[in-house]
């Protein structure tokens, strides 16, 4: 009877071996993270991530490095009393991603990628995105929040920034250096790989990218949302004692006054 | 490597950059006893803080500037406490309206409409009051002074028997003014409401009151202006961190490192000034801020959302 359950084990454990391996390699296309895990500490000031991978030689391949999705509020200009420009109605996005960056190869426009069918570009990230009130007029919100991150850096769109080694042995390399803005917050992000040919993805590889708080951020950060009453007065605090000290000092040394 | 990561903001700021806007705010609150938030929320938001934690942290920061401020200012005699204390309680009851009213208006809706009028009619009234009167003090110190003293002497009786009749008769010495105490707890409530529904400290409309509705000497102005500044932002940092979590302190320190020594150089600066020179500096400053908002009001804007949080 062991013998037989030692069996039915090996062979379940040796058929999930096989499908995992078979998940990992479901087409020639690799991806290849320099690092999986960014720490965020006190000097940060953003950073870049060097990415590469290889896919077939006629193929083409875009990165794309997309956020956590959250419903993002905002508020919609319109005209007050005919003549002044304010912030009028609310509306919300729900399921946007907090970054959203495109970098597509060398050699074409990024026109030719960014498709909603294949999934790539502003236009494919509307599709999951609903808004609130329904009534809105979706398309133009998110093409004017879509200005509002790239100015701030978490949204871009980079031309021709993936580059492809010598062809050999039907295959190809690529590389490209992701920027990691200040502005991308702690948490989970995606890096992807889409393999491309003739307008069809061909295959699509996925690999995780944390960012997390280290150091002076994480104990600020985890004393204002654990305990923030006692945060608060710690800054009053601190902002008096500051506030005598360089008084002090200055009572010293601006005796003339 | 001059860069430091601001936790809450959730951004990383130039070192220098910060150091020096606090250094600036810092001297004009030194100089004019405003706490500086009307300029330094818009400058902090500029800098892609977002708007809700650049309100916050600043207001932290000026803890530590009218704390820096207020003391210089005591060594040269210019805080009247008593007058401050009045303004004060009458700022805190006048917020907790303010607050009330500005809930009750984003249930209705029209809050923002409200605020950005509010916004302009004050600063374009205050500054272009203060602007003018100066100016025409300026000129008239040129004229004869028996001319001056004659005008000011024909005032005074009127508005003294009307304000002597209200109870609770104090003298408030630094002041130089024997009033009633209702009357800057009045003002200090209209300037509470005011500020809260306008987001600010309110600093640069306590001093225009302090100075032509108190008729207090525009040095003891600026002192006293601080000190009741300071208590407001006590409040508002602990509530802030407390019920928003909008209190960036790397930040804040920041901040404070430039503007406390700010403020002293500041103080000393407006030691030197005459009172004619401070008001008419301040009432430029308050204009200038006016025409940039008249101008975001008037120009259509180049995006078309904003993110929910600031004015």
């Amino acid at each position: 009877m062991k013998r037989v359950v030692y069996g039915l084990l090996t062979v379940v454990l040796v058929s999930l071996a096989w499908f995992n391996s078979s998940m990992a390699a479901e087409g020639p296309l690799l991806l290849e993270l320099a690092k999986t895990n960014i720490k965020i500490s006190t000097f940060y000031n953003g950073t870049t991530l060097d990415v590469a991978g290889s896919l077939p030689a006629d193929e083409d391949v875009v990165v794309q490095l997309s956020g956590p999705k959250k419903d993002v509020h905002l508020k919609e200009k319109g005209k007050v009393a005919g003549f002044l420009w304010m912030n009028k109605t609310d509306v919300s996005l729900e399921n946007t991603p907090a970054v959203y960056m495109v970098y597509t190869p060398t050699g074409s426009t990024a026109d030719k990628f960014l498709n909603p069918d294949l999934g790539v570009g502003y236009q494919a990230l509307v599709k999951d995105i609903t808004s609130n009130p329904e009534s809105a007029d979706k398309t133009f919100i998110f093409g004017e929040y879509v200005k509002l991150m790239e100015k701030s850096g978490v949204y871009a769109i980079n031309e021709g920034t993936v580059k492809y080694g010598e062809p050999n042995d039907g295959m190809k390399s690529f590389i490209i250096t992701l920027t990691i803005p200040s502005k991308m917050s702690a948490g989970t992000y995606k890096v992807a790989a889409l393999a491309m040919k003739d307008g069809v993805v061909t295959s699509r590889v996925t690999e995780d990218l944390t960012l997390e708080l280290s150091g002076l951020p994480a104990a600020i950060s985890s004393m204002a949302y654990g305990r923030p009453l006692l945060f608060g007065f710690m800054a009053v605090f601190i902002a008096v004692g500051a506030g005598l000290l360089v008084g002090v000092l200055f009572r010293g040394g601006g005796g003339a006054h | 490597m001059f860069y430091m990561y601001l936790p809450i903001a959730g951004n990383s700021v130039n070192i220098l950059l910060i150091l020096g806007l606090g250094g600036f705010v810092g001297l004009l609150s030194g100089i004019f006893g405003v706490g500086g938030g009307f300029l330094m929320t818009p400058l902090l938001m500029m800098f892609g803080i977002p708007p809700t934690v650049a309100a916050a942290s600043d207001s932290n920061q000026i803890v530590g500037a009218s704390t820096s401020g207020t003391l210089a200012h005591m060594r040269h005699g210019n805080v009247d406490i008593a007058m401050g204390v009045m303004l004060l309680i009458g700022g805190i009851a006048g917020g907790t309206v303010g607050v009330q009213i500005i809930k009750l208006l984003r249930a209705i809706g029209g809050a923002d409409f409200l605020i950005a009028i509010t916004y302009v009619i004050m600063l374009g009234g205050v500054g272009g009051y203060m602007f003018w009167e100066s100016l025409q003090s300026m000129k008239k110190s040129k004229t004869t002074t028996a001319e001056a003293k004659m005008s000011a002497g024909e005032q005074k009786p009127t508005k003294k028997s009307l304000l002597q009749m209200l109870p609770l008769q104090y003298k408030f010495e630094k002041s130089g003014c024997h009033i009633s105490m209702l009357l800057p707890l009045g003002f200090g409530i209209l300037v509470g409401i005011l500020a809260a529904i306008m987001g600010v400290g309110g600093g640069f409309i306590m001093v225009p009151v302090m100075v032509y509705l108190l008729r207090m000497p525009m040095h003891v102005v600026v002192g006293t202006s601080l000190f009741q500044i300071l208590f407001t932002c006590i409040n508002v940092t602990v509530m802030q961190a407390y019920s928003n979590k909008t209190v960036d302190f790397v930040l804040a320190v920041l901040l404070l490192l430039g503007s406390t020594i700010g403020a002293q150089v500041g103080t000393s600066i407006g030691k030197k000034l005459k009172a004619d020179q401070l008001k008419i500096m301040l009432a430029s400053l308050v204009l200038l801020v006016c025409a940039k908002m008249m101008a975001g009001l008037l120009m259509t804007p180049t995006i078309m959302v904003a993110l929910k949080g600031g004015h």
